[in-house]
Order: C-alpha cells, then sequence, then structure tokens
C-alpha cells in the first residue's frame, strides 16, 4: 500500500525529467536568439575587442547553438550553471543565495491565501441561500479582479503609509543581524530567540505575504465553495441527515474531505502562478529574492541567471503538479485501491 | 409484541410557497411490528412523506397543516434539535440508492462506528464488536474484512445491508425504507426485502414502505396506502388491495403491471397523466376523474371522502364497488409468431469480447465480457435479453450497434458481417433506443428536428418538406400529435420523450431495433404504454426487437423468444412461456423465483 504510493509519486516525478530537458532546450535557445552579446556583458565597458573576442572563444559562443547547449548541459548537470555577467561570481551561488527568501515568501503565502481561500469558502458555503453568500461572491469577484501587484500598492498605502502598522521595505528593521544557520531568514529569526528580531522578520514579510496571498485566495474561496454544493448534493449528505447528525458534524466529518480534492488538485496547478507571482510583488517590496533577481538579470542581460531562474519556476511548477496528483490519489479511495 | 401506534400522520398537508397543496389530508397509522407500504408514481408525493417525518423537506415546501405523533410524541410541535436527535436512533432510514448512500472517501467500519458511537456506545473495541454482530445478523461474510472496506469496493445488494444494519442498529420503533430495491438486482432485491422484513419482527420494528412496485408491496407489506396526485386514494390491508381493489386508480395500476405468470392480456392505459400541484388546484372533484374508465359527471364536480368499504379498508371512489369492472383486453394470440420472416437479422457464433484494462499502476489484465455467444435473430421477431448487472447485457448491445468492436466469434447483421463489411452501411438497419430519454435527447433541438436527425448525415437529400412529412408520420407512428414537433424536449413528460426516442430510432426504417433497459426509469402506467406501444409497432412494420430488459414480466409481454444471460454468457434461450414457465438452468430459476416475489415470512 504505502510503497504502492511512492512507487507513483516516483513514477511521476520521473515523468517530469524530459519535460524539464524540453524546457532547457527552449529557454537556452530563446536566450540565444536575445541580440545581446554575453561575452560583452560578462566583461567591464572599457574591455578591448581583442578581450571580447577571448571571451566569446572561451564562452563557446562561436560554436554552433547544439554544441553550445551540449556544454551548457554538460556543466549544468555538474552543478555549473556557468558566471553570472551582473556579479562576476558563479550563478549558482548568486541564485541559490535568494532562493531562501522567496521560498520563504511563497510558501507564507501559500498557507496564508488557503487560510483565507478555506475561510472564506466554508462561511460564504454556511451563509448559502441567503443575501450574505451574494455578498461574500460579489467580494471574492472583486478581489479576484485585483492582479497581485496592485493589491501591494493598495496594501502599501493602506497598511504601510495611511496606518502605518508594517513596514514596506527590506526583510529586517535596520541594525537587525541574524546569523544565517539555515539560510532561511524567518526561521533563522526563530532560533535566535530574541523576541524582536522574530516579530521584525514576520513583520517585514507581512506585507507581501498578504498581497500575493489574497490574490490567490479567491480561486480557493470559490472552488470550495462550489465543490461543497456538489458534495452537499450527494445522497450520502443527505443520509448522514438522516442519521442526525448535525450540520457541523456532516460539514467537517463527512463533507469537507470529499469537497478538498478539487481545492488540493487546484493549489497543485496553480502552485506556478504563485511563484511567477513573486517577480513583481517582490520588486514593489524591494525583497531580496529570486523575483528581483530575475528583474534585475533582464535588466542587464545576465542571460545565465536568467536561465537558471526560469528553469526554477519551470521545476517548481512541475513538481507541485505531481505532489497535487499524488495527493489526489491519497485523498481518492477509489483510485488508491480501485 | 405491542400493538400500539408508533406512526400516526393525521390530515398532513404539505404545500409550495405558492399554495399549492403537495399532499393533501394525509392520514396514516402504522403499528408497531407492522409494515406499512405507500405506493404511488412519481409525482405522486409519497417521498414527501418520509422528508416531512425527518424534517428534511426539500427548500420551499412545509407543513402547512396536520400533525405527525411519533409513539406519542408530537413531531411537528417540536423543535429542530430535539427532531434530529430522534433520527438514527429512534427512526431510522433506508435509502434509495445504497450506491451513493455511503460516504466514498470514509471506511465502512468508520461510518458505521461513528454512528454506533453517537447511538451510546463509549469505547472503540465496542462499537467494533457490535458492528460485525450487525454485519453478521444482515447475513454479511467477513465482517471484520468489511470494516476496512471502502464503499465502491462493495456491491449495491452488500452496501443495503450494511445501510439496514445501520438503520436497524439501535433498535428504531419506527424504519422508513424509500424504494430500498430499486436500484438492486431482482435476485438481490428479493433477499434485501426478506432482510428488511426479518430484521423488523427481531426488532418488533414499524416499518414504512415507499415504492412505486405494486408486486413488491404486496409481498412485503401488511398494510398500503395507495398514493395519487398528493392524496390517499385507497388504505387497507396488502392483500385485499393488490388482489381486490376498491378504487379504480389501484385496479388500474394493477392492469398496467405486466405479469410473469397467468394469461396474456393486454396492459391497461391509462389516457394522459397525473395532475401536477397547479392542476389540482382546478380541479373540484375526484383528481383521477380524468383518466379513469368508469368516471361519470360526479366524479367532476365532487371530491369522494376517503370511506370505509370493509374492515380497515378504505377507498376514496363514489362507485368503489364498480371497480371490478374494469377488466383487461384479452391479448390476441398467435398473431405474431405466424408474422415472423425466414431471413435472420442477426446471427452471432461464438461471438466474445474482451477488454483489456490497465489499474492505476498500469497493470494490464483481460476481462472477458462476453464469451462463445452463439443465438440469431430473425426477422420480426421480438427477442428478450434479461439478465442482472454485470452479465454483458450492455457489452452485447454496444458490439451490436457498433460501439464496440468484436474480439472473438463472428457477428453477422443484416447478411454483412460486423467485423468486415464498413460501419455507415449499418447505421440505417440497425438503431438504438436509450434507456434514460431526458438525457438522450439534445435539449437544445425541437422534436421535430430530434426524430429525423438520422437523416442528417446523409447529405442533402431531403427537401424541407419531405423532412417535415416525415416528421408527421413518425410522429404519428408513436402515437403522439404532430404539433408536439415544435416543442422542446423539456416541454414533454418522461413517456413522451421515451416515444420521440423511439420514433427517431424508427426514422431510417431499421430492420432491427435495440431497446436498452426503455422502461426501467418510467412509472407503471408510463411503461404500459410503452410495451403497448412497442406491440402496436410491431402489426405494423417489420423490424426486430432486441430488447434489453432486467424486468422477466417485461420481456415475456413483448416477446417471442428471450435469452438469459449470466456472467458473459447465454445460459438458456428459447421461447419465452418456456424459458420463464419452465426455466432449466438453475441462474433462471433464481430470476424467476425472485421475479415471482420475496416469499416472506411473517413471525
Amino acid at each position: 500500500m504505502f510503497i504502492a504510493i511512492l512507487r507513483v509519486i516516483v513514477r511521476r516525478l520521473l515523468a517530469i525529467v524530459p519535460v524539464f530537458a524540453v524546457v532547457t532546450v527552449l529557454v537556452f535557445g530563446a536566450l540565444r536568439i536575445l541580440p545581446v552579446d554575453p561575452a560583452q556583458m560578462s566583461l567591464p565597458p572599457s574591455a578591448t575587442i581583442e578581450q571580447v573576442e577571448a571571451k566569446r572563444e572561451a564562452m563557446g559562443l562561436n560554436r554552433p547553438i547544439w554544441t553550445q547547449y551540449s556544454m551548457w548541459a554538460q556543466a549544468a548537470i555538474t552543478g555549473d550553471l556557468g558566471e553570472s555577467a551582473q556579479y562576476r561570481t558563479s550563478t549558482a551561488a548568486v541564485v541559490l543565495d535568494r532562493l531562501p527568501a522567496t521560498i520563504e515568501l511563497v510558501i507564507c503565502a501559500l498557507i496564508f491565501a488557503v487560510c483565507v481561500g478555506m475561510t472564506g469558502g466554508l462561511l460564504i458555503f454556511a451563509v448559502r441561500g441567503t443575501a450574505l453568500e451574494s455578498v461574500g461572491l460579489v467580494v471574492t469577484s472583486a478581489v479576484m479582479a485585483l492582479p497581485d501587484f496592485l493589491l501591494a500598492l493598495l496594501f502599501i498605502l493602506l497598511l504601510g503609509v495611511l496606518i502605518p502598522i508594517f513596514p514596506v521595505n527590506g526583510r529586517l528593521d535596520p541594525g537587525m543581524q541574524v546569523p544565517s544557520y539555515t539560510g532561511f531568514l524567518l526561521i533563522d529569526a526563530v532560533l535566535t530567540g530574541d523576541f524582536r528580531v522574530i516579530v521584525s522578520a514576520f513583520e517585514h514579510i507581512a506585507l507581501p505575504v498578504m498581497a500575493l496571498g489574497l490574490a490567490f485566495s479567491p480561486t480557493i474561496v470559490r472552488v470550495l465553495h462550489a465543490s461543497l454544493i456538489n458534495t452537499y448534493q450527494q445522497s450520502y449528505i443527505q443520509q448522514a441527515r438522516l442519521r442526525g447528525l448535525s450540520d457541523r458534524e456532516i460539514l467537517f466529518g463527512q463533507a469537507l474531505k470529499n469537497a478538498i480534492v478539487p481545492v488540493v488538485i487546484l493549489v497543485g496547478t496553480q502552485f506556478g502562478g504563485l511563484f511567477g507571482g513573486t517577480l513583481l510583488v517582490e520588486m514593489i517590496f524591494s525583497f531580496p529574492g529570486l523575483g528581483n533577481l530575475m528583474v534585475k538579470a533582464m535588466q542587464t542581460a545576465d542571460l545565465s541567471v536568467i536561465m537558471a531562474i526560469s528553469l526554477i519556476y519551470c521545476a517548481t511548477t512541475l513538481i507541485f503538479n505531481s505532489i497535487a496528483d499524488a495527493l489526489a490519489y491519497l485523498l481518492n479511495p477509489r483510485l488508491r485501491n480501485g | 409484541m405491542t400493538e400500539h401506534d408508533i406512526l400516526r400522520i393525521k390530515s398532513l398537508e404539505i404545500s409550495l410557497m405558492t399554495g399549492h397543496n403537495i399532499l393533501n389530508g394525509i392520514d396514516l397509522t402504522i403499528r408497531a411490528g407492522r409494515i406499512h407500504g405507500v405506493i404511488g408514481e412519481s409525482g405522486a408525493g409519497k417521498s414527501m412523506i418520509g422528508s416531512a417525518i425527518a424534517d428534511t423537506l426539500p427548500q420551499g415546501l412545509e407543513i402547512s397543516r396536520g400533525a405527525i405523533e411519533f409513539d406519542g410524541l408530537t413531531l411537528t410541535d417540536m423543535n429542530a434539535r430535539t427532531r434530529r436527535d430522534l433520527l438514527g436512533r429512534d427512526i431510522g432510514f433506508i435509502p434509495q440508492e445504497p450506491m451513493s448512500a455511503l460516504n466514498p472517501s470514509l471506511t465502512i467500519g468508520h461510518q458505521v462506528c461513528h454512528h454506533l458511537a453517537r447511538i451510546g456506545l463509549r469505547t472503540a473495541k465496542t462499537r467494533q464488536e457490535r458492528a460485525v454482530e450487525l454485519f453478521t445478523e444482515v447475513g454479511l461474510d467477513r465482517p471484520w474484512d468489511l470494516l476496512q472496506s471502502y464503499p465502491h469496493q462493495l456491491s449495491g445488494g452488500m452496501l443495503q445491508r450494511v445501510l439496514i444494519a445501520m438503520a436497524f442498529a439501535s433498535n428504531p420503533r419506527l424504519v422508513i425504507a424509500d424504494e430500498p430495491t430499486t436500484a438492486l438486482d431482482v435476485t438481490i432485491q428479493k433477499k434485501v426485502v426478506e432482510l428488511i422484513a426479518r430484521t423488523r419482527a427481531a426488532h418488533n420494528t414499524a416499518v414504512l414502505f415507499i415504492t412505486h412496485d405494486l408486486q413488491l408491496a404486496a409481498d412485503v407489506c401488511d398494510d398500503v396506502s395507495v398514493l395519487y396526485a398528493g392524496r390517499i386514494v385507497e388504505t387497507g390491508a396488502a392483500e385485499r388491495i393488490i388482489h381486490a381493489p376498491m378504487h379504480p386508480y389501484s385496479r388500474c395500476l394493477n392492469l398496467a403491471t405486466p405479469n410473469l405468470s397467468g394469461p396474456k392480456a393486454q396492459l391497461m392505459i391509462l389516457p394522459g397523466t397525473m395532475p401536477g400541484p397547479v392542476d389540482r388546484m382546478q380541479m373540484p372533484g375526484c383528481e383521477f376523474a380524468l383518466r379513469c374508465p368508469l368516471a361519470e359527471d360526479q366524479c367532476h364536480s365532487t371530491r369522494p371522502a376517503l370511506d370505509g368499504v370493509g374492515t380497515e379498508h378504505k377507498s376514496a371512489c363514489h362507485w368503489p364497488e364498480r371497480t371490478g369492472l374494469i377488466t383487461a383486453v384479452e391479448a390476441p394470440t398467435g398473431t405474431a409468431a405466424g408474422r415472423l420472416g425466414e431471413k435472420l437479422v442477426l446471427r452471432a457464433t461464438g461471438l466474445g469480447k474482451a477488454y483489456r484494462q490497465h489499474d492505476w499502476l498500469g497493470r494490464v489484465r483481460e476481462v472477458h465480457a462476453l464469451r462463445g455467444l452463439d443465438f440469431d435473430v430473425r426477422e420480426g421477431e421480438f427477442v428478450g435479453i434479461v439478465g442482472e448487472s454485470g452479465s454483458g447485457k450492455s457489452s452485447l448491445t454496444k458490439l451490436i450497434v457498433g460501439l464496440e468492436d468484436v474480439s472473438t466469434g463472428v457477428l453477422e447483421l443484416v447478411g454483412l458481417d460486423r467485423a468486415t463489411a464498413p460501419r455507415a452501411d449499418f447505421f440505417d438497419k440497425v438503431q438504438l433506443v436509450f434507456q434514460d430519454p431526458q438525457s438522450a435527447l439534445n435539449p437544445r433541438r425541437k422534436i421535430g428536428r430530434l426524430v429525423t436527425q438520422a437523416l442528417e448525415g446523409r447529405g442533402g437529400a431531403y427537401s424541407a418538406a419531405t423532412r417535415a412529412e416525415l416528421v408527421k408520420t413518425l410522429l404519428a407512428k408513436v402515437m403522439l400529435p404532430p404539433e408536439v414537433a415544435d416543442r422542446f424536449p423539456d416541454q414533454l413528460s418522461g413517456g413522451q420523450k421515451q416515444r420521440v426516442n423511439i420514433a427517431r430510432a424508427l426514422c431510417s426504417n431499421p430492420q432491427l431495433l435495440i431497446a436498452d433497459e426503455i422502461v426501467s426509469g418510467l412509472d407503471v402506467s408510463v411503461q404500459a404504454q410503452i410495451l403497448e406501444l412497442l406491440s402496436a409497432l410491431r402489426k405494423e412494420a417489420a423490424f426486430s426487437l432486441l430488447l434489453v430488459s432486467h424486468d422477466l414480466a417485461v420481456v415475456r409481454h413483448v416477446c417471442d423468444r428471450t435469452l438469459v444471460m449470466c456472467k458473459g454468457e447465454i445460459v438458456e434461450q428459447g421461447p419465452v412461456e418456456e424459458v420463464f414457465g419452465n426455466p432449466q438452468h438453475p441462474y433462471t430459476r433464481d430470476l424467476v423465483a425472485a421475479a415471482q416475489g420475496p416469499t416472506v415470512s411473517s413471525i
């Protein structure tokens, strides 16, 4: 049983590999078509033409594109993603340095979105048939119409400027230092045990998380609400009622486990969107994560960094899709032991 | 055994928000240990009685008058919470569709034990032991394994046993069974009904048995109330109501039901349909008067009261004693068999079908849906296929119409080999009538365009005028008025939709018509209309019919010969009277015994 589930998960993850390989080809090709010269970008502006030529030769840019790709791929497998033109250091190091911040942001936003979405969905469902349900659905649509970056700006205006509860940029109050144990600032802050530091770390991440999470939550509200309504039309719900179960027991004991499946699949498939949303939100809050790095890399045509980040986005989307699939299996006994 | 009343419903009235009544002045009493049947066709309001007792009426409906007393308590005066506390403890329910009545994502054990916890079993161990005890009582094998199973791993009959065990777990004083066997196979039906009867005897429980099936009610129930258009038209001992009814409606229902034994008679056809809640408001007289073969002027102007016509037997008719005057028309005998053509429309030799199944881990296994079928259908012959779910009836129809390919053997249709001849050659000659008239008709098309749908693949050879002419002929064939052509399917009743369905299949003048359970979703009176229509069509049209049905009586009524299928094989075939009158194969014997009605031993 357990081994069978594990096999499904492993098989799903293996299926990612060819997709991922195709994506690398596409991204690599697209970046080589761009009218920028990586060799020139990786040297100071004062470099001579000879120096640029030498660099180009060293980087293999004079060879055919498929040779370039195979060179890149061979290096990438050993963990060498090239050198960042902008920072003049290893791309892998630059990207890995920023990755934890974005992971923190996305995970927090996801938790926030699921909490808000589930609560909203349950509340709107609880008042079904009344005028409040329509009000709830209209509010949901309104929030759904607002993109994350607009929400970010609204939050800065409301909670950062008009009623300054939360700081609007950076990750910690000025002057604070957190030793890096895990690389994840929130965890490190908690590890220091210093209450002021912990509060500060959470305050700084609050606005980006809310902006990103709130933008994602209306979809969850809608899907959960619709799924609950659908579940309640099933005859086992009616039968549970005829056995004398209370509304609460029916909702949490009977209906929710079935109604949650579409939400799990939604979160899994839309997670990539959440990850992509960090691009603008991090920019707005000057949050030192991948999104910010990506924007800067685009401005400076730092191809190896763009490549690395694109692949991280792609990998996350694929992995979360697979996790959602596996979870849907776990939640559905008909699939699990059919 | 105490003899006091468990359930007493007094002049109950349920109405829509608009003031139209769904139920009117229902009086009903059930004593402890008795089974009281409520018989009615869809729309009569029979399920509303159960909902009213459970306080689960659909939105927009309310009890506008009357009272429901349960063992001395007036339910209608109690608050929602106390009423809910009675459910599952003192009032149990057995649902219509066992397959969907248990939560698919929780184990059987979880659901049963949760229910046992609610009715007061404290520890997990006692709950499990009690669950196993209950499972054994309802005749389920390997009860310990069942606790770990999920609903989808059990058959409908097993699930219904689990639900019966749950309903009786708390020794309730009343159990409400709403069409508990409709979704089950005949042989299972019999066992389930026996189980309900036995368990109620063991627990001395009163049972409210809601059904549309007259035969079933006659076999299970002690008393019966017949419901028509929201009123009880006749009530009394089950035996009397079924065999010596004193209300024309009960009599007509009886005559509209095909029998498995006795002389073949033409089925009683009731004109029109049951009036809906809105129409009833405009009827000062008896609601049945419009369809009643005995109705006189007085019936249309004054409503008869439900008066006694014998010991504990009441009928709402002005002339209950005339009921016996309604008689069935003898079926003309021997006409059909003589008109059989010599040519074979269908011939199957060693026909087989295997499916390759992949489970979710990608393992492949072969499932033999059909094995070595040998049979033929002659020109103009009506052949029935009977068998239970999983017997391969549907696979066979799919093979014949060409939705699936033949795996082994030869299937010759209208002189062509199914496997080699191009599919298009068959389309005009073999047509299918679907089971569910509702979903088989595109709701956005008018009836006129639906019945001639078969012409659409034939190019522009038909002008609008010929097409309109064809529509008229087809509708006349299935006895629908020509103005129906301009309506949408939603504007027709279930029986009318099924007629349209048949008309559509007849459009291309097929040589073979396949009817897959075409009456199983219909009420008795509508079923009678469709069956008689088939018999009538047979006299004029020269097509053969393959009628797939789980109902042996239906097959006996319409067909000349029958095939009995079991687990993908034909276990017996021959003329209907021979096969059903003197079944040879043990499986056929089981089927016939089950269809003749369960033998319920009342203790």
